[in-house]
């Protein structure tokens, strides 16, 4: 394994797990918040339910109920700069269990492409697309 | 002036509550608390002082029939917590009462139906968010109360870990659990735009607000525009001096409150109305056009086919010379994993609960022959493609990412008919050749114990030379592009890799704008 791509792993890893606390703490109890982890395109989709853009992922996140959501699971790996045309991007998948207001607990599995968005003070990682599904096979 | 009904009550009442309904004290106070406060001057209080100011009218149809005290001591037997009926009064056919916290309001509402009177008819509770009482009201009113423009808009969370279910059909206040001791309540401010936030509206005094510790309180005619007014509250800056208070400090002061109908604090809330969001229809795989479609599902077929019936060494062509793989599994059985997932868990690599660099490392395989080289080891594997339900959630011209999540049967060794479900997320490019070729590839297996005892749909593979396996093969495509809807020729039975040729001709492409041809094949 290359110097590089050690470094890359790290720092992958670094912020994947930041990424994820922040990321269900304002999903559970900061949701108006929540849009702003997003890329001004990103596109969420949400058990087959595809949103794209700010405003629709704003309202979409209105929408849902409140959620508890306990993550038992987190990996994430680099995504290679061929393909991502040499921006640094991360994949990042979470599963566990949510319960959302009114609703029996259900398990999840999601998936995050994270990519950085540079500001004078700090590198930003934000969502360019996160997919989300409910995994529940003993009912299905 | 005493508060009436205080008769009633077996209990002692807590000194926070005699402070509050001490006759020394005249009526200006009943709704403050150590006396005169203005708004921007932080008032020292306990949370048990602050909990208790939101205010529930106590309904029983037909108390009409039942004597005050009798009525309040039935209650009161039945009732887990001490309440103080405030105002008790015969309205038409019904008595109410108030009370003022949530707790006691929800602990009333639990009793519902619970009450039986001589005849051994039920007594019903009704409870409803309302104003502080009128007649604790009179004096509360200042100028300042006059002006209106101060709304403020809770949402209301109470501590995650505290376990305790909430019926939301009775109550239409309560949609979640929460503490008893009402000390951890979490309180997100979130917007003072009414008109576009009606889950939650309360229309306070502003001498209510100097009850509060902290508290949030932006007024609506300052000028702010919705922007600002969301973003002061996130940084929680408040009208008191001291800034330092955090939002989870101010989380501690009350109960979740939804659906509190009109903003006018003139219109009292309906009771029993449903309140809870709905969540959206979780709908089937995701493609995004039905090009990507036939080219996921292609790709997973080839895949899958040579995964399960194949030689793993044949998908070196597939990964990318840089390509990643990890792969992590979970149980959710309390006790030990049985031995069927032994053989996964040595790779799997889970950030929760694995805090070592150096091993998170190792457990990313790098390069594709690494990753060929684990993929071989891994027990055989049987998937079930009818079961398949995939998500396309990335597209560029360079990239296509999606996941698809699924049922598989282990075929040998302890773990023979086991099915475990998986998540399998591609990240994937097109190498010159024009075909798919995967760049990350993270596997998720999940063994749940009622999984056990499900067939998988595809009958066990038997020793086959290469024409069985063929026509199992092509057995499997079948019942797969049934399902899928698409039709599959004998020639992409044969082949081995995907042709990302068609896609990319039939993509918006400025240079080609061919339609698909027939698929090139590799060798």
């Amino acid at each position: 394994m290359s110097v590089d791509f050690k470094t890359y792993v790290d720092q992958a890893c670094r912020a994947a797990e930041e990424f994820v606390s922040i990321y269900y703490d304002t999903m559970d109890r900061r949701r108006r918040a929540l849009p702003r982890l997003y890329l001004d395109e990103a596109t969420l989709i949400w058990n087959g339910n595809v949103v794209t853009g700010l405003e629709d992922l704003a309202n979409f996140f209105e929408m849902l109920p409140t959620s508890e959501f306990q993550v038992n699971m987190l990996d994430c790996q680099p995504v290679p700069g061929q393909a991502t045309q040499a921006q640094s991007t991360v994949l990042v998948v979470t599963s566990g269990t949510v319960k959302f207001d009114g609703n029996r607990q259900h398990y999840f599995n999601q998936n995050f492409l994270l990519t950085t968005q540079p500001t004078p003070h700090s590198t930003v990682w934000k969502i360019a697309s996160d997919c989300f599904r409910f995994q529940d096979w003993a009912s299905s | 002036m005493e508060a009436r009904g205080r008769r009633y009550i077996p209990y002692a009442i807590p000194s926070y509550r005699q402070r509050i309904y001490s006759n020394k004290q005249n009526k200006t106070q009943i709704n403050m608390v150590e006396g005169q406060n203005p708004p921007e001057r932080r008032i020292q209080k306990t949370e048990q002082d602050v909990n208790f100011e939101s205010w529930f009218k106590v309904t029983i149809p037909f108390g009409i029939k039942y004597d005050e005290e009798w009525l309040l001591n039935l209650i009161q037997s039945q009732c887990s917590v001490p309440f103080t009926p405030v105002e008790f009064r015969y309205e038409k056919m019904q008595a109410q009462f108030f009370v003022n916290n949530a707790s006691t309001a929800f602990e009333l509402k639990k009793i519902s139906d619970k009450l039986l009177d001589n005849n051994n008819e039920r007594i019903s509770i009704f409870i409803s968010a309302s104003d502080v009482p009128h007649s604790l009201q009179k004096e509360v009113k200042s100028e300042k109360m006059e002006q209106p423009q101060i709304i403020r808009e809770l949402i209301l969370q109470p501590r995650m870990n505290k376990g305790y279910d909430v019926s939301q059909q009775d109550l239409n206040i309560y949609s979640n659990s929460f503490d008893r001791d009402m000390a951890t309540y979490n309180t997100k401010m979130i917007s003072l735009n009414p008109g576009k936030y009606v889950t939650t509206t309360l229309t306070t005094h502003e001498e209510n607000i100097s009850k509060m510790e902290t508290s949030v309180e932006i007024e609506k005619g300052k000028g702010q525009t919705p922007e600002e007014m969301h973003a002061e509250s996130d940084s929680f800056c408040t009208t008191f001096p001291d800034n330092s208070t955090s939002m989870n400090s101010i989380l501690e002061l009350f109960p979740k409150l939804l659906r509190l109908d009109g903003q006018a604090s003139s219109r009292p809330p309906v009771f029993n109305t449903e309140t809870h969001k709905k969540l959206p229809t979780c709908k089937g795989s995701y493609f995004g056009s039905e090009m990507l479609k036939d080219l996921i599902l292609q790709f997973l077929q080839q895949y899958y086919t040579i995964y399960d019936y194949g030689d793993r060494q044949d998908l070196l062509d597939v990964y990318h010379e840089e390509a990643c793989f990890s792969l992590t599994i979970t149980h959710n059985f309390k006790e030990q994993a049985p031995s069927n997932l032994c053989d996964y868990l040595k790779y799997s690599r889970n950030m929760k609960n694995l805090k070592d660099p150096y091993v998170q490392r190792q457990l990313l395989k790098h390069r594709k022959c690494d990753i060929v080289n684990s993929l071989k080891v891994l027990p055989k594997t049987q998937h079930d493609l009818n079961s398949f339900v995939v998500d396309t959630w990335f597209q560029t011209e360079k990239m296509l990412c999606f996941s698809v999540s699924g049922q598989f049967k282990e075929v040998e060794g302890n773990s023979q008919g086991c099915v475990h479900v998986f998540t399998r997320t591609f990240i994937t490019t097109h190498s010159s050749s024009s075909s798919l070729c995967i760049v990350n590839d993270k596997l998720f297996l999940s063994a749940r114990p009622q999984e056990m005892e499900n067939a998988c749909s595809i009958p066990m593979l038997l020793p086959s030379g290469s024409e069985m396996a063929i026509s199992q093969e092509q057995q499997m495509m079948q019942a797969f592009s049934t399902k899928s809807g698409m039709k599959w020729s004998e020639k992409d039975c044969q082949t081995n890799y995907l042709d990302y040729s068609r896609v990319v001709q039939a993509l918006p492409h400025p240079k080609s704008k061919q339609q698909s041809h027939e698929p090139e094949h590799r060798k």
